[in-house]
């Protein structure tokens, strides 16, 4: 009986075995890059982290020190703090600007693809090229803000953005949702057009109102399409830096140090590359942790709930 | 026919080869902010000489990283002008060039500036030679005192008077301002500009021996008052709050009625814009006594570049005579002693002023320069824009002291 047992799996089992060697070669060249340009600089890092590692000069191994300075940095915890601040603004901004837009997209009217490509044309503008606009429209005397709202009679004097701290968080806040929203809105577009007609017609007939049809079949359904721009959005957001290193150097009195921007400063202007390689990892398993928390909130994977 | 071809092309071979092995390009980094007294030098340089030199500005606050990290890299320029004080802290890893010998041979080698020559130096090897001398002074706009009505001639002594002078011209209206200063975390603009109040007055920021801060003192206080009281009088441009050193020579737009600034701004001024007309004077301490920040830059060679000789010619040229008229005119101070007087003959009498200032002027002498003073996040950068333009002044001390203090302690 076992015999003929094995002897009818044995064919099907062969074929499963090449198959998973034939997989294993597509997929081949994806793996080698991942390893090439993820893996091995990851364990490079965590390898540096244990060291002393200065950016000249002779490295020195000393274990997990640098993971114990960590948790007593104030000036780490209190970029931390900077970043939690600034992901949970920003993302929220970022959604509550790009979800109508995407709703408002997405119906077919007129100059429809205009709208579109205008919303989505900032996207295209490198972060960095964005922050430098954004200085000048922000500047105290030569830029546009500031100077418009003095010709509008609506301040004696024209404010200094950049010089404090609300002001200065509050302008970046606003180039950043300038700069995403649209990459956001095209995300949830997607979403949005894969709910086929036919439901939201069968709800419609059903006496569902427009609030009802949006809270119990639209978000529902855009579960997946919501996690991908939640964690694209969160993701982005916690390794800021180019809008903070361009516009405000760190701020007013360095209140503006995200977690990035810290680690940079550690590792190439004090020259302790060992201990930014362990603030790297460490930012790493925060984000690792944030995603997984994320997928788990929106219950990606699973059928329906 | 043959081997006369051979021969043809032997010869052109041989011109091709020594044609390359005697223009050597050298290839150098400056700093930006240092004007353009090495800029006008390498050009006199390249149009007089067979070899070139090849410079890049890079902005002066990433010019420490950058170099190291093309060390690091092994994309390091030939030369560097290096901020004379990181010098110690590179040459004590071992990445530059030992010009002992070099330097010991050439005849003018005991009159070059000794400060820089001492920072240069590290275990009694010699790492680095004077490139340019700056020291800051204090300069008021000539044609704005006389519209206020005030003495263009008559230099201020002292704060109060800087601070009255300030309002007056202030009272022309418009976007006329008594004073500027890049007050948004400018750590280097500011240890330049705004240290010489507390050392005029006789006390410092760091203790003798660099080991304790000691930011909180009567003096210190005074000094930032003094600033404080200007900025809320709205003598300053509102911009300043964020300056981070990008406007640094906003004096030049001729609409500011006193700034303290640096030599290598008076050849600037006196090059770039003749129509202003300007006095310089040493900058006041904050409650009486002069002072003045030495700076500038030391020449520094990476280790193991091929191209020593051609260096070393490049460097000479700069201590000969015409190469230091050349930096003096557009503003960097003499670096040879023995022939300073002829150098700034013919030259803007102002800059002498920035000659007096060495004998008042002082030089921190700290391997975390960049940490502490420099770095756009350091504690001074930030500690300037807080007590000056922020609402708690004893919190602004209090941190920064203590924020000194532990890098301090995790430098030792």
């Amino acid at each position: 009986m076992t015999g003929s047992g094995s002897k009818t799996l044995s064919p099907q089992r062969k074929r499963r075995r090449r198959s998973g060697w034939r997989g294993l070669v597509y997929i081949a060249p994806a793996m080698a890059l991942v390893i090439l340009f993820f893996v091995m600089p990851v364990i490079f890092t965590g390898w540096m982290s244990l060291h002393n590692w200065p950016l000249m000069g002779g490295t020195r191994w000393i274990g997990l020190k640098n993971y114990v300075r960590m948790l007593h940095d104030a000036r780490f915890l209190s970029a931390l703090q900077f970043t939690a601040y600034y992901t949970i603004v920003v993302t929220i901004a970022i959604f509550a600007v790009a979800f109508p837009l995407a709703i408002f997209v997405e119906k077919q009217r007129r100059f429809v693809s205009a709208y579109r490509t205008i919303i989505f044309l900032p996207v295209v503008v490198g972060l960095a090229t964005a922050s430098l606009l954004w200085v000048w429209l922000a500047n105290v005397d030569s830029g546009f803000v500031g100077p418009a709202l003095k010709a509008l009679g609506l301040v004696d004097k024209s404010p200094n953005l950049l010089a404090t701290f609300d002001s200065a968080f509050l302008t970046i806040i606003i180039m950043v949702v300038w700069k995403i929203a649209g990459f956001t809105m095209i995300i949830l577009l997607t979403g949005l057009q894969a709910i086929p007609a036919d439901l939201t017609e069968a709800a419609r007939i059903d006496g569902a109102g427009r609030w009802q049809r949006f809270r119990y079949l639209t978000l529902p359904l855009m579960r997946k399409t919501i996690a991908l721009a939640l964690i694209i959005s969160v993701t982005g957001s916690i390794l800021a830096f180019d809008q903070f290193y361009i516009m405000t150097s760190g701020g007013p009195q360095n209140r503006m140090i995200s977690v990035v921007y810290y680690i940079f400063n550690q590792s190439f202007v004090s020259f302790n590359l060992g201990y930014g390689a362990a603030l790297s990892i460490a930012l790493l398993a925060i984000l690792v942790v944030l995603s997984i928390v994320q997928l788990w909130l929106l219950r990606v994977g699973e059928e329906r709930p | 026919m043959i081997k006369r071809l051979l021969a043809a092309t032997g010869i052109a071979t041989l011109c091709l080869m020594s044609a390359a092995s005697a223009a050597d390009k050298v290839e150098m980094w400056v700093r930006t902010g240092i004007g353009e007294a090495f800029k006008k030098t390498v050009e006199a340089y390249n149009s007089s000489h067979e070899n070139q030199v090849s410079m890049t500005e890079v902005p002066f606050s990433e010019l420490v990283q950058k170099y190291a990290t093309a060390i690091a890299g092994g994309q390091a320029p030939d030369a560097l002008s290096m901020d004379l004080i990181y010098n110690p802290a590179f040459a004590a890893a071992g990445q530059l060039e030992d010009l002992t010998d070099w330097a010991k041979s050439l005849p003018y080698f005991s009159a070059l500036s000794p400060s820089h020559v001492k920072l240069g130096t590290y275990q009694d090897r010699i790492y680095g030679l004077p490139l340019s001398v700056e020291t800051s002074v204090f300069a008021w706009n000539k044609d704005l005192y006389k519209k206020a009505g005030l003495d263009p001639e008559k230099a201020p002594t002292t704060w109060d008077e800087i601070t009255a002078n300030a309002e007056k011209i202030r009272a022309l209206g418009d976007d006329n301002y008594g004073f500027y200063f890049s007050g948004g975390g400018c750590g280097g603009c500011m240890i330049f500009t705004f240290t010489p109040l507390v050392w005029g007055a006789g006390a410092d920021i760091l203790s003798a021996d660099s080991k304790t801060a000691t930011l909180d003192t009567p003096e210190m206080r005074k000094a930032v008052d003094i600033y404080r009281n200007m900025v809320k009088k709205d003598l300053v441009p509102a911009g300043a709050a964020s300056d981070n050193g990008a406007n640094f020579l906003t004096f030049t737009s001729g609409k500011i009625g006193q700034q303290s600034l640096g030599a290598f701004a008076i050849g600037s001024l006196v090059t770039e814009h003749p129509d202003i007309n300007f006095g310089v004077t040493l900058i006041p301490g904050a409650t009486g006594g002069t002072s003045s920040f030495a700076g500038g830059d030391n020449f520094v060679i990476t280790k193991g570049t091929p191209k020593m000789a051609a260096v070393k010619e490049f460097l000479e040229y700069i201590y000969s005579e015409d190469g230091q008229k050349m930096m003096a005119k557009y503003g960097s101070l003499p670096t040879r002693g023995d022939i300073a007087g002829k150098v700034l003959e013919g030259l803007d009498p102002r800059l002498q002023v920035g000659i007096e200032a060495i004998s008042v002027a002082k030089t921190p002498y700290t391997l975390q320069f960049n940490d502490l003073i420099n770095s756009a996040n350091g504690p001074w950068a930030s500690f300037t824009n807080a007590a000056i333009f922020g609402e708690d002044v004893d919190g602004a001390f209090s941190n920064a002291q203590s924020e000194m203090q532990s890098i301090i302690d995790s430098g030792q």
